[in-house]
């Protein structure tokens, strides 16, 4: 006879089987489905955002991240727990579906049968491993969750829930199966690829066929209906995330990374700006929420959580969660308070790691908005003087405009005003301009470029604030007030390429200012230019050794995923690389992001502290940055660690400078 | 009840300034403008009068050439009602008498209950025109006032004094009140507010109907202090160092 | 040249810069008077005449009526010039007097050049020289601009006033100053500790040496991080924006956020091992040594003074 089994065994082809059976089946479906039709409408509650354009690439990314677990499983562990779970549940749940489909289909129609002979075979040892695989893993899951991490089973009762319903209905399965082939298998050679069932029917080889009918079919209808509980649960618990995350990965952000939507400002009917409850979020926002599955990633790697602050991304997404289904009208910035809001320095960290895709910053700034254009409220008075000064004068630090373009007095360098025909026009920013440490290193790459024979020049003092600082903070009407001025400037220059030492302004100049009219401009950070030019031989740099460890910043790294060429540029230079453990998309803010470089850091340990003690472990005595913001934090960092004898904060230019070939 | 708030534009104080062709005055060029930030504070004062008091109507008055407007769309954003700009591109030229006039020949017979004034500006700094404002209306007024509680009879405000003294003077309206730093919190415009200044009366008077009165004094020259030492460096001993340094300090400063 | 200086009296007491208008009648040569809303157990050593009307009658604080009471003497003493410090006392009562007088007003005299009074303009940043288009010109003079002359032992031939008017003021009282809360922004001289003090200890030093001057204690941002002094004297864009005429910055390397907050001040020290920190270029006088052993000797001699 040809390796097989017999579906319904025991229990029974008739009507008495199948009627409760598929019954029992619509009503767990339908109580999936009214489940998640109320989560929808809830969804539905938030703004209209467009999600929706290509479809095709959408669909395909969804089914690449949720079917390859591509961003749960980075990091590894516990990322390739999940994973092998997922995947484990995956075959069992494509198994089920093979033994309905032939059982409740195929059979019963056409008399087709294909679960039979090797098919059979290896489909009883494959479903048997993965079931294994998967009641060790969620044993695992379970000891991590509750014994390793301590978790209260009180607060986490639905995690206990979950875990033990699949635990249930794994173990029930291998009764089931043990059950029936200790009756029918036990002693043929058949038996042996279902190695589990084996050992549970060799278990009972002595007991009474009578009894193991009985306890067959007593399991076989537990086991049905926890199955059916399962399903009918899964709106109502986490076990939604199954749904809402892959659809959250449907509906992700296609980019470009780091980049805000532009608030509508000329809209002479509009009467609040920003967000203060759930409805004036996304819809996205709220689906954001659902597809949360509280697993923590973001919170580990957040600056602020990481420097006792009060800010978690994932209280504040959860809470976004928990007003939308049972309050909507609650004032969220109450709810999650303040201090939290403001404590983000917008480094995508939590972005970047999580599994869900959610986007948390654009949620943050979204209230921060409300607190600034609606109540004119700011992190601190030095913030709101911050803003003052940059309405008077164009930047945060309240220097005189006039003279902006001062630092570069020596070095030759001409306005666009003075002469337009250049190859590219260098926007310096604001610390670039006044600050007088990054002013060397604004100097340095004027120098560089110009050892490359490449013809720059500068805005002067009608460069103002790329406003990004600004904008992070909530202050969106200075924002594009800046951003106007800056681009209509640049556009009636017609200038083709601009350089940025400053990933801030990079990131604005190049994906913000889009959205306000800058087109057709070549924009890039000096690191990738500068590596272009060694790369093309139009810049030496000759190698001298020395021992360095290097800082992504987060809008260079994170935001534009531009990790190598300041890399390529250290080698260039004869650095021996020492990585930080938090290191490219890895990497932990300088605290300066989100306009925090305007405020002062009042909250829980110094963050820019904590950056520079990473830096200074590694012994190698200087710390490589690519940011005047960094830059400007590590130098107060290492002294507030009082790390001046052993850590020495650089920019790349300046390390460059001193080794270019003329 | 009527306000008056009167607001000027002045350079920020962190621009370079330089002297002009006539060697009179400071040369307007590349300077960053903004409200007086005495004067930010009058405004927030007559708003928050208005919170407290309700049915309170608040112009504000600036003189100069189109671009005090500017800054006089702030005031409006904080919450003034309306907004008088009177129109005189010579307004540096003029002394604090000639201001004075201007205002009071404005003022006259308006009626309003409290005027407000900075208690100067920033960069004359003379601290004259609000006090010969009231002289001219003839009525009540209180200078350097850092705090203040307005009824529709009377005002009663505290006097900074020197050393953290504070004197509380209580007066009948109509009074006029001239305000000093820390009075009260000036607040960041909101947006719906800017928005809605947009909107808001702004009348632009010439500047000839009210210039009444002729300056009583003249500048003769304007010119720049003799340069920061540019960094007298002191090395050595530091008993001779001390000794040097008072010296210095003897000589440069008048706090020894 | 004939001047009539108007002294103030502060609860019970004549204020002592009275001393600075006797300095400015010195340096232009001329004769003067005075006039106090004061009492008889409370004079100046001043060795001219002086009009007293009794506080008890005309009150400590009643702008009207002490305008009365200079415009009384002005019509008896016919000056040239009435003079008053550029308080807040003087400050209020000189436009009242100067629009009774039909007179120009000169505020805030910092120097006499060639006869001709010169006043600042933009926090100091420049000067202008007035000349007064009235026969009689009322004049504000700065505090500190001119040093008061010895003034041991002389006493004013006093000649009673009175007016008759009760002004417009209804005087409440006064608030004295608040523990706790402190304007750095109002104090005239500011002692600051930077990084450099080292530890909290230290900021005695720093301490002792605004006590020694008469003025106020302040720090830099990483100070006040450490807890060494409290936030509220912090100077820096992020503590307070001050402009004091005498500003000593003690270990302050001198942070972009810190130089904003101070550079205006109108002589700046800086006590640094280091020559080229930022503060070097803002500072007036830079002196070059270890502020833990410097500070003390300065402090000793300046109390010593």
């Amino acid at each position: 006879m040809e390796a097989s089994r017999e579906i319904y065994w025991n229990v029974g082809h008739g009507i008495v089987t199948l009627l409760p059976m598929y019954l029992l089946a619509v009503f767990g479906l339908a109580c999936m489905a009214i489940g998640l039709l109320k989560r929808i409408k809830v969804y539905k509650t938030g703004l209209p955002m467009n999600r929706k354009d290509q479809p095709g690439k959408r669909l395909l990314c969804t089914l690449q991240t949720a079917l390859l677990q591509k961003r749960v499983t980075s990091p590894l562990l516990p990322g390739l727990f999940h994973g092998l779970f997922f995947w484990s549940f995956l075959i069992l749940f494509i198994g089920t579906a093979l033994i309905v489909l032939q059982a409740d289909f195929t059979d019963l129609f056409w008399d087709i049968k294909f679960l039979e002979g090797s098919f059979y075979k290896l489909f009883s040892l494959v479903l048997d491993l993965a079931g294994i695989l998967a009641v060790v893993l969620l044993i695992a899951l379970l000891v991590r969750r509750f014994v390793i991490l301590r978790h209260s089973i009180n607060e986490d009762r639905e995690q206990l829930f979950m875990h033990v319903l699949m635990l249930l209905i794994l173990v029930t399965g291998f009764l089931i199966e043990g059950f029936r082939m200790a009756v029918t298998e036990l002693g043929t050679p058949l038996a042996s690829w279902s190695p589990v069932g084996l050992f549970i029917a060799t278990i009972f080889s002595g007991a009474k066929e009578q009894s193991m009918l009985l306890l067959h079919k007593f399991t076989w209808w537990i086991h049905l209906l926890l199955v059916i509980g399962f399903i009918a649960a899964i709106p109502f618990t986490k076990f939604r995330h199954i749904v809402t995350t892959a659809s959250n990965y449907f509906f992700k952000d296609l980019g470009p990374k780091g980049k805000l939507i532009n608030l509508d400002l000329e809209d002479e009917n509009k009467e609040t700006f920003g967000a203060v409850a759930v409805t004036d979020l996304a819809w996205k926002d709220i689906l954001d929420a659902d597809a949360c599955t509280t697993c923590e990633r973001c919170q580990d790697r957040c600056p602020a959580y990481n420097t006792q602050k009060p800010l978690s991304p994932m209280q504040v997404v959860s809470q976004i969660g928990d007003a939308a289904f049972t309050k909507p009208d609650q004032n969220l910035i109450d709810k999650i308070g303040k201090d939290a809001l403001w404590s983000c320095t917008t480094c995508g960290a939590c972005q970047e790691i999580c599994p869900a895709s959610i986007e948390h910053v654009r949620k943050i700034v979204d209230l921060r908005r409300s607190l600034v254009l609606m109540e004119g409220e700011f992190p601190g008075d030095e913030v709101m003087t911050a803003m003052e000064q940059t309405e008077v004068n164009g930047n945060p630090l309240g220097m005189g405009y006039a003279g902006r373009g001062d630092w570069a007095a020596d070095l030759e360098v001409p306005t666009l005003a003075e002469n337009p025909e250049v190859d590219a026009l260098y926007f310096v920013g604001c610390y670039g301009s006044f600050d007088k440490r990054n002013i060397r290193v604004a100097q340095s790459f004027v120098k560089l470029c110009k050892a490359a024979g490449i013809k720059l020049a500068i805005l002067g003092k009608e460069e103002k604030c790329c406003g990004e600082p600004m904008r992070k903070m909530g202050n969106e009407y200075l924002y594009q007030t800046l951003a106007q001025e800056n681009i209509e400037l640049i556009k009636s220059y017609g200038i083709k390429h601009i350089v940025t030492t400053c990933p801030h302004c990079f990131n604005t100049l190049s994906k913000d200012y889009a959205d306000l009219g800058l087109e057709g401009v070549a924009i890039d950070h000096y690191t990738v230019f500068l590596d272009e030019l060694i790369a093309e031989g139009s810049l030496d740099i000759a190698a001298d050794n020395f021992s360095c460890t290097y800082h992504d910043s987060c809008y260079l790294g994170r935001h534009n995923e531009i990790y190598e060429p300041p890399r390529s540029l250290l080698q260039h230079a004869g650095a021996s690389l020492v990585e930080m453990e938090r290191s490219g998309s890895e990497a932990f803010c300088c605290s300066a992001g989100g306009g925090r470089i305007m405020a002062e850091e009042k909250l829980g340990e110094r963050i820019n502290i904590k950056r520079a003690k990473m830096a200074a472990d590694l012994d190698t005595g200087l710390l490589v940055s690519n940011c005047p913001f960094c830059l400007t934090m590590f130098e107060d960092g290492i002294k507030g660690a009082e790390l001046e004898n052993k850590l020495e904060p650089k920019d790349i230019a300046e390390i460059l400078v001193e080794r270019v070939k003329h | 009840m009527k306000l008056l708030v009167c607001m000027k534009q002045v350079p920020d104080m962190e621009s370079k300034f330089q002297i002009d062709g006539n060697g009179t005055w400071y040369s307007l060029e590349d300077l960053a403008w903004r409200m007086n930030e005495y004067d930010e504070y009058s405004v927030e004062q007559a708003v928050l009068i208005k919170e407290q008091l309700g049915d309170v109507d608040v112009t504000v008055l600036s003189i100069g050439s189109d671009k005090v407007k500017e800054t006089m769309k702030k005031a409006l954003a904080m919450g003034c009602d309306r907004g008088v700009h009177i129109d005189d591109a010579n307004v540096f030229t003029r002394e604090p008498y000639e201001i004075a006039g201007i205002i009071a020949e404005f003022a006259k017979d308006k009626g309003f209950d409290v005027i407000l004034t900075g208690m100067q500006s920033q960069d004359r700094g003379s601290g004259q025109v609000g006090l010969l404002v009231a002289e001219m209306l003839d009525i009540a007024s209180v200078s350097t006032i850092v705090s203040c509680c307005c009824t529709s009879e009377d005002v009663e405000v505290a006097r900074e004094l020197e050393g953290g003294i504070k004197a509380k003077i209580k007066v009948k309206l109509p009074a006029l009140l001239t305000c000093q730093l820390g009075l009260n919190v000036p607040r960041y415009p909101t947006l719906p507010n800017i928005m809605k200044a947009k909107k808001k009366e702004l009348l632009t008077l010439p500047g000839e109907d009210f210039l009444q009165v002729a300056p009583r004094m003249t500048t003769e020259a304007m010119f720049i202090p003799e340069k920061k030492a540019g960094g007298i460096i002191l090395e050595g001993d530091e008993n001779e160092l001390a000794d040097k340094l008072i010296a210095i300090l003897k000589e440069k400063t008048a706090v020894l | 040249m004939k001047l009539l200086l108007v002294a103030e009296y502060r609860e019970g007491k004549i204020l002592d810069t009275y001393g600075e208008l006797l300095g400015f009648a010195q340096k232009l040569n001329a004769e003067s008077s005075m006039v106090l809303v004061g009492a008889a157990d409370s004079l100046p050593s001043f060795d001219g005449k002086l009009y007293l009307a009794d506080v008890a009658t005309h009150g400590e604080s009643n702008a009207d009526v002490h305008k009365q009471v200079v415009l009384d003497v002005v019509s008896r003493e016919n000056p040239d010039m009435v003079v008053l410090c550029h308080s807040s006392y003087g400050w209020d009562l000189a436009p009242r007097i100067a629009y009774q007088l039909k007179a120009a007003q000169v505020s805030e005299v910092v120097d006499i050049q060639d006869g001709k009074l010169v006043v600042p303009v933009c926090n100091a940043k420049l000067r202008r020289t007035l000349v007064p288009g009235s026969a009689l010109t009322v004049a504000t003079i700065q505090s500190g601009a001119f040093a008061a002359p010895e003034l041991a032992g002389a006493a004013p031939r006093v000649e009673s006033i009175e007016v008759s008017t009760d002004g417009s003021y209804t005087f409440l009282g006064y608030e004295e100053a608040t523990e706790g809360g402190v304007d750095l922004t109002k104090a005239d001289i500011i002692v600051s500790a930077g990084r450099g003090v080292g530890k909290a200890d230290n900021v005695g030093l720093v301490i002792d040496l605004a006590k020694a001057l008469g003025g106020e204690y302040a720090a830099s941002r990483p100070v006040v991080d450490s807890e060494w002094v409290a936030h509220e004297r912090q100077v820096g864009t992020t503590g307070q924006t001050v402009a004091p005429k005498l500003y000593i910055a003690c270990g302050i390397s001198g942070a972009i956020q810190h130089l904003a907050g101070m550079k205006k001040s109108d002589f700046i020290v800086a006590i640094n091992t280091d020559r080229d920190a930022p503060i070097a270029e803002e500072a007036d006088a830079l002196v070059i040594a270890d502020l833990l052993q410097f500070v003390p000797i300065l402090t000793e001699k300046i109390q010593s003074l």
